[in-house]
């Protein structure tokens, strides 16, 4: 495969690859459409709008890219690296590279895009509490740890300024207790030695004092003390800002204890007495101060309940299915968006093998999974198992006599064969520089094309019509009350009961357009209607109509929609100009018809009179 | 096998699970190039393999992943099970361990895929009858118990082999024409495909859609 080693050669400029910005210069077209896709999702025809976004941000950067490829001069060039291409090549950690299109529960807890798809759907099932719950207990431990390392900051600042004075702790510490005075009733008056014990980890806990424990201590003490006359303005500051402080982390752990772990809060979360009881006592510390950490015990049941009861129905459910057409109509799809997401690799899969460069993929997949099953290890595996693996690998790709070569250059051969050959067995991270080479090679030579394919067209519509058909049965089934076969359960798309199969099975006859030929469906639809125009020529000023009134016709109102002839031809403008490339054109053809399809059927099933001249689609249809 | 682009209509996802040393590598080797590996080294990881073959009359190509048994791949063969429209669940019939050992790969197949997902019980290497360690009845009523399809094969011979395929096949295709599998959803395991050659036709399964149509 020489042209595997002429694209060394060529270098695409940098990026950054885990950037949520589109790309600019590349695609300029995108931030637009970028924004409006967002809005896109309620109405019939803008979901088409949706999937030719996305592909004219791919097409347009594709296209661009192809020439920036072919028009950039070589800056080094460097055999064992593909190219300076930032964290894809030289920082390449198979172990970390995730799909966005893949995530575990804590991944998407953690994930603005992912989040709000989530709260939907736990909302739909009456469990949203859970996952409020969890998101501000993880932000009241993070402010509350920021905020007393920033306090305990300021008291360094400030007690290296003043003397330190060796003060026995015992006179001042219930004088201590009494300042700091939460309002909790709860608190109770432990012995002078336990409260300073108490105080000791949590100084320390809050940590940033360089080798002066004690420093910070006197401080607090000489607060007590009325009488000192040189320390009197910044300590009662200090001392102010401190119970400010606490008080008010306090206060946030009480709401969200009131709100989710009292047995009185409107959904408490399922935890036991137990958990209750030792967070009830971390928040009424006995020296008065709150533990930042007294939620993480319930956040981890309350993630473990999520994990194993909702996150799997989540990932079987339209708000899933949203989300990922978010990520990929975003303008910015990555390799390992594609690699590590099971729907999209199938589309994938077969657009390599088209390609006739299934070798590398497969490649890529055998020596990932050797890779992390070993490193999963950590350490502990057999070396003389591990390096028949990998044998069989070096046999299958690189040997001199392999069956399925790839054309990894004499270099990497030799690397390999003395990785494998190593005392002890490979080590996990054995054919990293191979796979760092497919893993270019796949994004640079061949994501693009795919991103641009009839394949990848085809998952972003299967991903939509997984949203509607759901959406559709969901309301479907809303409308159609009382019969006892229609529980709604908003989750799985292939729903067993009859009646919602009726209506899914309704929205995929109205659906299935998508995937004939570029002909129009003549079954139901009336081809004519494509090529009326309302205001016929624009030469009429009006009519009469048949009460005898006159029906305005020139100079339609702004917000009156165009007729759907010319809606037609901008969209086949849209896309065939300047493009002489066969691919792109048949594509457009199919997606103009996608949209004339949609069109026709919207004005169709909204009037079922045909005798209307003007047939009126829907408003907020063409937004 | 290379096939003119657009030549099927539809793709069908498949994965092949089991213990390791069942024969799953040889079985798809047989499948899609007639042959059988004698001396095949084990799979890392997964493995893919692609063959056309016709289904009611409809051309279908079946995307098949053949995963690694070996325990210690299990974990990273795992992410392979989602969205596949079929599994083949292999064990030796040769072997009873491996027999035994099914009820954890249906598990796994049960809760990785989706709950259309057909799922078709190969007892490897009919050609071995003098070993035979399982007998046909009882795989049969484990398979009837379970809802699973069955057939013995061997893939050295290539007995049975095509017609596991296609079985499975066969039932994937009527779960889409009644409905029960949906087309057009992304986790299907099924991708639709229009064909050139078919030009403006319905197609098969759009036939039960029609709506008193005259054209």
């Amino acid at each position: 495969m020489s042209f595997f080693k002429r694209k060394a050669k060529n270098k695409e400029p940098e990026r950054v690859p885990d950037a949520k910005a589109t790309r600019a210069p590349l695609s300029p077209q995108s931030p637009s459409q970028a924004t409006r896709n967002h809005n896109a999702f309620p109405e019939a025809s803008g979901l088409s709008k949706v999937a030719f976004s996305a592909i004219s941000a791919n097409m347009d950067s594709f296209a661009s890219g192809r020439t920036a490829i072919l028009k950039k001069q070589p800056s080094h060039m460097e055999a064992a690296h593909f190219g300076d291409l930032g964290h894809s090549s030289v920082n390449y950690q198979p172990q970390e590279t995730r799909s966005r299109l893949s995530k575990s529960a804590d991944q998407v807890l953690q994930d603005n895009v992912a989040l709000p798809h989530f709260i939907h759907y736990m909302e739909q099932r009456g469990a949203d509490h859970m996952v409020r719950f969890w998101l501000e207990a993880e932000s009241f431990r993070s402010a509350s740890w920021s905020r007393v390392r920033a306090h305990s900051l300021n008291s360094v600042k400030h007690s290296s300024l003043a003397e330190p004075v060796p003060v026995s702790p015992e006179g001042s510490d219930p004088q201590m207790l009494v300042q700091s005075a939460p309002s909790d009733p709860n608190i109770s008056r432990g012995s002078p030695a336990a409260t300073a014990e108490r105080r000791e980890p949590s100084s320390t806990e809050a940590g940033l004092r360089p080798g002066t424990p004690r420093a910070g201590t006197p401080n607090r003490q000489v607060t007590s003390r009325t009488g000192t006359p040189c320390k009197g303005q910044s300590n009662s500051t200090l001392r102010d800002l401190s119970d400010k402080l606490m008080k008010s982390i306090e206060k946030d752990a009480v709401t969200i204890f009131t709100k989710y772990i009292s047995p009185d809060a409107a959904k408490p979360i399922p935890i036991t007495e137990q958990i209750r009881n030792d967070i009830v006592a971390k928040i009424c510390g006995e020296d008065g101060m709150v533990d930042p950490n007294c939620f993480v015990i319930a956040q981890s049941v309350v993630l473990s309940v999520l994990e194993q009861q909702h996150f799997s129905g989540f990932l079987w459910s339209h708000h899933f299915c949203k989300y990922q057409i978010e990520v990929l109509t975003s303008g910015s799809v990555f390799l390992a968006d594609i690699l590590f997401s099971e729907s999209a690799l199938f589309y994938f899969s077969e657009y390599m093998e088209k390609e006739e460069a299934m070798n590398i993929l497969q490649f890529w997949l055998a020596a990932d999974n050797f890779q992390n099953q070993l490193a999963a290890k950590k350490g502990q595996y057999d070396g003389q198992e591990a390096q028949n693996d990998a044998m069989i690998l070096y046999d299958k790709y690189f040997s001199l006599q392999a069956t399925n070569p790839l054309g990894f250059g004499d270099s990497v051969r030799m690397e390999i064969e003395s990785n494998i050959c190593r005392e002890g067995g490979p080590l996990p991270d054995c054919f990293t520089t191979p796979l760092r080479q497919a893993w270019t090679t796949m994004e640079k030579v061949y994501m693009p094309g795919f991103l641009s394919s009839n394949l990848y067209y085809k998952y972003l519509s299967d991903l939509i019509n997984s949203v509607r058909a759901d959406e559709f049965v969901n309301v479907s089934a809303q409308s159609q009350g009382g019969s006892a076969d229609n529980e709604r359960s908003g989750s799985n798309a292939s729903e067993g009961s009859q009646t919602q199969q009726g209506a899914k099975k309704a929205a995929i006859k109205i659906l299935k357009n998508f995937d004939e030929a570029i002909t129009v469906d003549v079954a139901s639809l009336d081809p004519e209607s494509l090529y009326q125009r309302p205001y016929a020529g624009k030469m009429t000023f009006g009519k009469v109509n048949e009460l005898g009134q006159f029906i305005r016709e020139a100079e339609p109102e702004p917000d009156v929609k165009k007729s759907k002839g010319s809606m037609f031809s901008q969209a086949m403008k849209k896309w065939v100009q300047g493009n002489s490339d066969e691919a792109q054109e048949e594509m457009a053809w199919q997606i103009a018809k996608m949209i004339v399809n949609d069109v026709v059927h919207q004005s169709n099933h909204n009037s079922p009179g045909k005798s209307t001249k003007v047939p009126k689609p829907p408003s907020g249809f063409l937004s | 096998m290379t096939a003119a682009p657009y030549n099927y209509s539809f793709i069908f996802k498949y994965i092949i699970i089991g213990d390791m040393g069942v024969g799953k590598s040889c079985l798809l080797h047989q499948f899609t190039e007639k042959k059988f590996m004698a001396d095949c080294p084990h799979t890392i990881g997964v493995e893919f393999g692609t063959r056309i073959m016709e289904v009611h009359g409809q051309k279908v190509k079946l995307q098949i992943w053949d995963t690694a048994g070996q325990e210690r791949f299990r974990a990273v063969t795992r992410s392979y099970y989602r969205g596949a429209a079929g599994a083949l669940m292999v064990y030796d019939i040769t072997r009873r361990s491996t027999y035994n050992h099914l009820s954890s790969w249906l598990t796994d197949a049960r809760n990785l895929t989706n709950p259309n997902t057909v799922i078709i019980l190969i007892g490897n290497k009919a050609d071995l009858e003098a070993q035979r360690d399982v007998t046909y009845e009882e795989a049969k009523q484990f398979a009837d118990e379970n809802g699973l399809l069955f057939l013995e094969a061997s893939a050295k011979t290539g007995e049975n082999v095509e017609e596991a395929f296609l079985e499975a096949a066969k039932r994937i295709y009527q779960n889409i024409q009644d409905g029960s599998l949906d087309l057009n959803a992304a986790e299907s395991g099924v991708q639709h495909k229009p064909s050139a050659l078919q030009g403006g036709r319905l197609n098969a399964d759009s036939q039960t859609t029609k709506e008193g149509c005259s054209c």
